[in-house]
């Protein structure tokens, strides 16, 4: 057996180091080990990823950079010094931290403001400091909205208003954590194209490896604190078992979309029936001329027409602040609008409203919002209190739910110390235990790592109920649903078949659905994990003893053979041509190999056996 | 000298106290409804432009007037209007805090949204105290149907008026107050006066997060709503009302956390920059005892002449 070797693609030209971190340690103030033993060096230039599940200490290693957080051991050096004292301060003008919710950053007045706030502690005088500022939003694209106050701006605005504060620094480094997390395709692609235009060092945090994999050079993998693995990004992605072992293989999006309209969950017992003409289901929910306006008058839904049949699994998609979201209010009676609405046949009036809530449930976008009981029993048992059920049938339901989302045991755990997968699974339990005739989804990927969308996804698939699912995320919507409706400005503009909405390339620019960028990075991928069996003539440099006449001796050295590779990829077709991406790791036996003679130079330190 | 009493029959009272609650309920809805009418029209109205930016529109002199010049008249005619005793010099302060109002061309709209504010808490003032306060010698009472409980004393409704009197006057005084400039250059102005740093940027901070505190807890309440919760007198309604505002203070105190390593990793020393430097010139002064004079005059009249 052969050793394993790597062939490493070039990294960036080195120089001097910018972050020098080295057995770096943290512990959260409860004694738990966030981060142990973890170093790593970063270059000016380098744009990495940080990856790996939730809870991995991705965050906490970018606070530590930042110097929010002060180490429990080891050491971060910035340009050459601690991280501390002149240099933290002269760190903290230098390195931009992104987070990950916009309205912890937003923190002045106004979002010129806001933008200034980091040029004046620069030590600009107030008019450059406005200047800067006022640059640094006309390239986010919110000039126009300068003087607004944060809480009036949309979640991707406040997104790019946040960015437009670091932006407005000019800063060397940027930290970002999950800075496209909840944001529709049109506004990452802004972000991405604004993260590509920045010159600086970039050390991004991110579940999604497609949006990461052009963005960035380097990945480093965290697991339980400690650096896993230091790839380039094309080592990663390629590498589907390096991926599997810490919960970051995002393959299964790499699946061909079923063709066939009717083709859905591997469990047949799930499959539903295609919607048509001629079968029609039993009306659900009907909405005519249905409208919304906010109290302050603005008009959130205009003219909504809408039918949901029994057993019909629909999604509705559209930019952020299309009103998806304020018509899922108005189907769960959250909020009244104007217009027809009638549920299984029935106007849904004032007092039926009130009760809707026994046939819609709903998982909110952010699960947090849902729970607030002190364990996960009480939060599981709080809607069949108010739905009435008795002691036993309450117990078996909630074991019945816990079973469903794969949270058996979790009984007495406190709900805020779940993980973000957890709490997400949670809060569908939540709601699967009322057992509702129409479930609804809002965003569910949101902030979930690879493993936990794919636990998630696999759990949705074995559902029977009526879904509505609002996402961003078209490969959930291409697996879940059957039928889209897409929103833009308070309408539904088009109602479409699966097949007929993911060919319409209009919407793409009509929605910001675009997904060129992601259609391209996944094809990349799917090449580098590319697999299957061949042999080729290669050359390996690597180290094994051999013989020169009587002489044995094991030494590094290269040379030429052939023998069996194993690929796994997706061929585009049988009779199709593909290239086979370049592979940096395997291991293979050469099977006589020791005893074959061969020549080369030998020095003098050579050793010998 | 004793009270002057008036006897009338009791289906006066409806008539007497009925009738300004419907009046004042008629003119609430009225407002409400001309409110939305003009919204309708406009199909997108901007109504998210921040209140206190609008003094970037602002050209009067409140707007220009040296906020330290500007807090300290205000506040000292708001205390001198509290203090006066006679709905004629009240009624005078509301004209003066009216006319401020329409120099600095406050939306009347918006004016009346802050007024209706206040309608409520002086509506109870005016139906409550006619009947609650205790006769003195001199006042005129009416008693309904011969029901010596039921006397409404037209002292009382003149105090109520002047109370009511004396709040409009202020509470419209709040908007030129807050509205001609930024809250943050307002606060500069009171941190400029003696007040703490860090209150003034406690109170920056609070209005910021206020709207989101707010918007987190009505995302949790219909997280609990669409789950079938509905406030009842029972203690699981009490139980899970005191797990909601658990749950709000955990996230509110984590995202105050956050909020802090946010402003740090962009610099924050302890200290925010000033928002613009502050010039006292002799026309800020000549505005502030011209307006303190006309405090002086009201007083005069209020104490002296009246």
């Amino acid at each position: 057996m052969h050793e394993t070797h790597e062939i490493r693609e070039p990294r960036p030209a080195s120089g001097p180091l910018l972050f020098k971190v080295c057995g770096l340690s943290y512990q959260y103030p409860d004694g738990t080990a966030a981060l142990s033993g973890v170093s790593a060096e970063i270059r000016p230039g380098e744009r990495v990823a940080l990856a790996g599940q939730n809870g991995s200490g991705k965050t906490t290693l970018i606070k530590l950079l930042s110097g929010l957080l002060a180490p429990a051991g080891g050491q971060v050096r910035y340009r050459d010094k601690p991280l501390a004292g002149e240099n933290l301060d002269r760190g903290r003008l230098e390195i931009g931290v992104l987070f990950q919710d916009p309205d912890d950053q937003l923190f002045m007045h106004t979002i010129i403001e806001d933008a200034a706030f980091g040029p004046r502690q620069q030590g600009l005088p107030q008019q450059e400091a406005q200047l800067a500022a006022g640059r640094a939003l006309d390239r986010v694209g919110l000039l126009h909205l300068a003087y607004k106050a944060p809480h009036n701006l949309s979640f991707g605005q406040k997104k790019r208003a946040a960015l437009a504060g670091l932006l407005a620094m000019e800063p060397q480094v940027l930290l970002l954590d999950e800075p496209t997390a909840n944001l529709d395709p049109g506004q990452e692609q802004v972000f991405l194209d604004l993260l590509k235009d920045f010159s600086g060092t970039l050390i991004c945090i991110s579940h999604d490896l497609i949006f990461l994999y052009e963005l960035c050079q380097r990945a480093i993998v965290l697991n339980h604190g400690m650096v896993q693995h230091d790839y380039t990004m094309r080592e990663l992605v390629s590498q589907r078992r390096t991926l599997r072992e810490h919960g970051l293989d995002f393959s299964f999006r790499l699946v061909v979309a079923p063709e066939s309209p009717d083709a859905g969950p591997d469990d047949a017992s799930c499959r539903l029936r295609p919607v048509s003409a001629k079968d029609p289901g039993r009306a659900l929910v009907q909405l005519q001329n249905y409208c919304y306006r906010y109290p302050d008058g603005t008009p959130a839904l205009q003219g909504i027409d809408l039918l949901i049949r029994k057993g019909e699994r629909i999604s509705i998609v559209g930019e952020n602040g299309a009103g998806k979201s304020t018509l899922l209010s108005c189907l769960t009676g959250l909020c009244q609008g104007r217009g027809e609405y009638l549920y299984d046949g029935k106007t849904v009036t004032g007092r039926t409203r009130k009760r809707i809530w026994r046939k819609i449930g709903m998982v909110f976008q952010d699960c947090a919002d849902q729970l607030f009981c002190s364990t996960v029993r009480e939060e599981l048992s709080f809607g069949l209190r108010q739905l009435g059920c008795t002691r036993a049938e309450t117990a078996a339901r909630v074991s019945e739910a816990l079973s469903m989302v794969h949270m058996e045991g979790y009984e007495d755990r406190v709900p805020l110390h779940l993980s973000g997968g957890e709490r997400r699974r949670l809060a569908l339990a939540c709601v699967l235990v009322m057992e509702p005739e129409l479930l609804i989804l809002d965003e569910p990927t949101a902030g979930l790592d690879p493993r936990g969308e794919q636990l998630l996804l696999d759990i949705l698939q074995k559902l029977h109920t009526t879904l509505l699912l609002v996402s961003h995320d078209i490969f959930f919507i291409q697996q879940l649903t059957r039928r889209t409706l897409v929103m833009h400005q308070g309408r539904i503009m088009e109602d479409l078949p699966m097949q007929a909405f993911m060919e319409d390339q209009r919407l793409g620019d009509l929605n910001g659905l675009s997904c060129m960028y992601r259609l391209r990075c996944t094809r990349d991928i799917r090449a580098l994990q590319h697999e299957h069996e061949h042999t080729h003539e290669h050359q390996h440099l690597h180290t094994h003893p051999h013989r020169h006449g009587d002489m044995v001796h094991e030494h590094l050295h290269e040379h030429t053979h052939t023998h069996a590779h194993r690929f796994v990829h997706t061929h585009p077709g049988r009779d199709q041509s593909h290239d086979h991406a370049p592979r940096r790791y395997h291991e293979h036996d050469h099977a006589g190999h020791e005893a074959q003679p061969h020549e080369h130079m030998h020095k003098q330190t050579d050793k010998t056996a | 000298m004793t009270e002057i009493i008036h006897h009338i029959p009791l289906w006066y009272l409806p008539l007497l106290v009925i009738l300004p609650i419907t009046a004042l309920w008629a003119g609430v809805a009225g407002l409400r409804r001309t409110a939305r009418r003009k919204t309708a029209a406009d199909r997108d109205p901007d109504w998210s432009v921040p209140p206190l930016a609008d003094e970037k529109q602002g050209g009067s002199f409140l707007h220009k007037w040296d906020v330290r010049c500007k807090i300290v008249t205000i506040l000292i005619f708001s205390f001198v209007v509290a203090s006066l005793d006679h709905l004629a010099a009240a009624l005078a302060a509301v004209v003066i805090s009216l006319s401020v109002a329409v120099m600095i061309r406050v939306p009347a709209a918006r004016l009346m949204l802050r007024l209706l504010a206040l309608a409520g808490f002086l509506g109870m003032l005016l139906v409550v105290m006619p009947f609650t306060v205790p006769p003195h010698s001199g006042d005129t009472l009416v008693v309904f149907g011969g029901v010596e409980w039921l006397t409404l004393n037209f002292r009382g409704l003149l105090l109520a008026a002047t109370i009511a009197a004396r709040a409009v006057a202020i509470a419209m005084l709040m908007e030129p107050l807050l509205s001609t400039a930024p809250l943050p250059v307002t606060l500069h102005g009171l941190c400029r006066l003696g007040v703490p740093e860090m209150a003034a940027q406690m109170v920056l901070l609070s209005n910021r997060y206020v709207h989101v505190f707010s918007h987190e807890a009505r995302r949790m309440s219909a997280g609990m709503q669409v789950r079938g919760f509905r406030k009842r007198t029972d203690t699981a309604t009490l139980r899970t009302v005191a797990n909601f505002l658990g749950m709000l203070f955990v996230r509110s105190f984590e995202r105050t956390e956050r909020v802090f390593d946010a402003m740090r990793a962009r610099g924050y020393q302890g200290r925010f920059p000033e928002p613009v430097k502050l010039r006292l010139c002799a026309s800020d002064l000549f505005i502030c005892l011209a307006w303190l004079t006309v405090a002086a005059a009201l007083v005069v009249w209020d104490r002296i002449i009246l």
